[in-house]
């Protein structure tokens, strides 16, 4: 895998409170091109938070976001901008109901990137392709398994081109089945390079492709490390315990 | 057959402006209220509040009251037909209750779809116009008809400011003739038909735009 230290995010005490709970206490973390960095972390810690505090889908209260060099944080910045180039899956897929597998894919292409109809719907077909579902463009998400939703919703996020992926509990809403086929997916892209943030507890997807394990509590990272320490050996007790318990599932 | 010739040609010449009324009362209420309804989810909370305060007056108030309200409010300030006064008054009642209806549909919406329109770089705006609304407007449609075939009913009540709708044509005919019933018959066969077909019309239209699953 190329690696370069090129900063694609980096994030720096970022305070985030709903109400008067403090989801994220101050997180710092940086991520380089072609990172695949994986968050763990009991429910309701703040992992999704983070995420999307990065795309600023959540607005922190505190603290710096740069994505690429452009602090996204600064009020200056354009935003929406900035978004197209930041790819986000979420968990529940949210492929817009009312639009075919092809339309999904091209809605940002033609509205956002301002291609033209017949360009983009070449773009699209050839993402749909590459997720392994030309064959289901006309199909709308409700004709589509919740795996294919989900190679759709990546699919929609790779054609924007973006230069870095966040993955938001992606296999949570799977049926085990089904999980496989997005792991795939996934797994291919990281492999081609992709830099990538996911809040996953797929500890097998984290083993063999991440570079890093982030395990976060309370808002707080707690500990974060390469696979092979945090998977084996982690300094903390704390960790250990949790990714044990993980790995027992999986 | 006195019915069939005179009659009917005379409650028909009333049914254009039944229509007439209909129709502008639906379309600038239907305007009205989406822009209502879009300023009440996206507009922040002060403005919120104050549009919430117009639709709960317009709403607590009967139609006929309002109706009366509004024309000698609006006449007083700019000069307007009896027609474009009621008519408009009607779109004012209505657009409070087209904004509930429009309202509750963007909010039936999930909230993810509107995340998933801004992750991919959309603007609020677009990611409302290509992504919200078209699924609101699918839920919009069945409680729509039923504002629909309210507002078709009250096209009725601008009677009282002397416009020349059914109402208003078959009260003449029952002066001039004393047979009140026939003619009122007559008027409530034909509002059964329009409300009939307006339903048909939009359950239709609502088979014909339903996502396939």
């Amino acid at each position: 895998m190329p690696r370069s230290s090129k900063e694609i995010v980096k994030i720096q005490d970022v305070h985030k409170a709903y109400g008067k709970e403090d989801v994220l206490k101050g997180i710092s973390m940086e991520v380089t091109e072609g990172e695949v960095v994986i968050l763990v972390g009991p429910s309701g810690t703040g992992k999704s938070t983070l995420l999307r505090c990065i795309n600023q889908l959540t607005v922190p209260d505190s603290g710096h976001v740069w994505v690429n060099g452009i602090e996204l944080t600064d009020p200056s910045t354009d935003i929406d901008k900035a978004r197209q180039h930041i790819g986000m899956v979420f968990q529940d897929f949210n492929l817009f109901n009312h639009l075919s597998a092809l339309d999904n894919v091209m809605l940002g292409l033609t509205q956002v990137l301002k291609m033209d109809v017949e360009k983009a719907r070449e773009k699209a077909m050839h993402e749909l392709d590459r997720v392994g579902l030309c064959n289901k463009f006309m199909n709308y998400p409700g004709q589509l398994s919740g795996g294919q939703k989900q190679r759709v919703a990546i699919a929609r996020s790779l054609a924007m081109e973006p230069i870095v992926m966040l993955f938001d509990e992606p296999t949570s809403a799977l049926d085990p089945e089904l999980i496989g086929e997005v792991l795939v997916v996934m797994k291919d892209l990281a492999l081609g390079g992709m830099t990538m943030i996911c809040v996953t507890h797929e500890i097998g997807f984290a083993r063999d492709v991440s570079t890093r394990i982030v395990f976060m509590e309370h808002g707080d990272i707690v500990e974060e490390g390469s696979p092979k320490k945090m998977l084996n050996h982690p300094d903390l007790q704390r960790t250990k315990q949790f990714l044990g318990k993980i790995r027992e599932l999986h | 057959m006195e019915v069939l010739t005179v009659l009917v040609p005379y409650i028909l010449r009333g049914l254009s402006v039944t229509l007439e009324v209909t129709g502008v009362a639906l379309g600038f209420g239907l305007i009205f209220g989406a822009i209502l309804a879009i300023l009440r989810v996206y507009g922040g909370n002060l403005l919120s509040r104050i549009l919430t305060l117009y639709t709960n007056i317009l709403r607590a108030l009967p139609h006929i009251l309002l109706l009366l309200i509004i024309y000698f409010l609006i006449a007083r300030i700019i000069n307007l037909s009896a027609f474009w006064a009621g008519s408009l008054s009607l779109a004012i009642i209505s657009s409070a209750y087209q904004a509930e209806i429009i309202r509750g549909a963007i909010l039936s919406v999930p909230q993810g779809q509107m995340m998933a329109a801004r992750s991919i770089g959309l603007t609020r705006i677009q990611a409302i116009w290509h992504v919200i609304i078209p699924q609101a407007f699918r839920h919009a449609i069945p409680p729509w008809s039923n504002e629909a075939a309210i507002v078709i009913k009250d096209s009725s009540l601008v009677y009282v400011l002397g416009v020349p709708e059914i109402l208003r044509q078959a009260q003449y005919y029952s002066a001039r003739t004393y047979q009140p019933f026939v003619a009122y018959i007559t008027v409530a066969v034909i509002y059964f038909l329009l409300t009939f077909m307006t339903n048909r019309g939009l359950d239709a239209l609502e088979r014909r735009i339903r996502i396939p699953i």
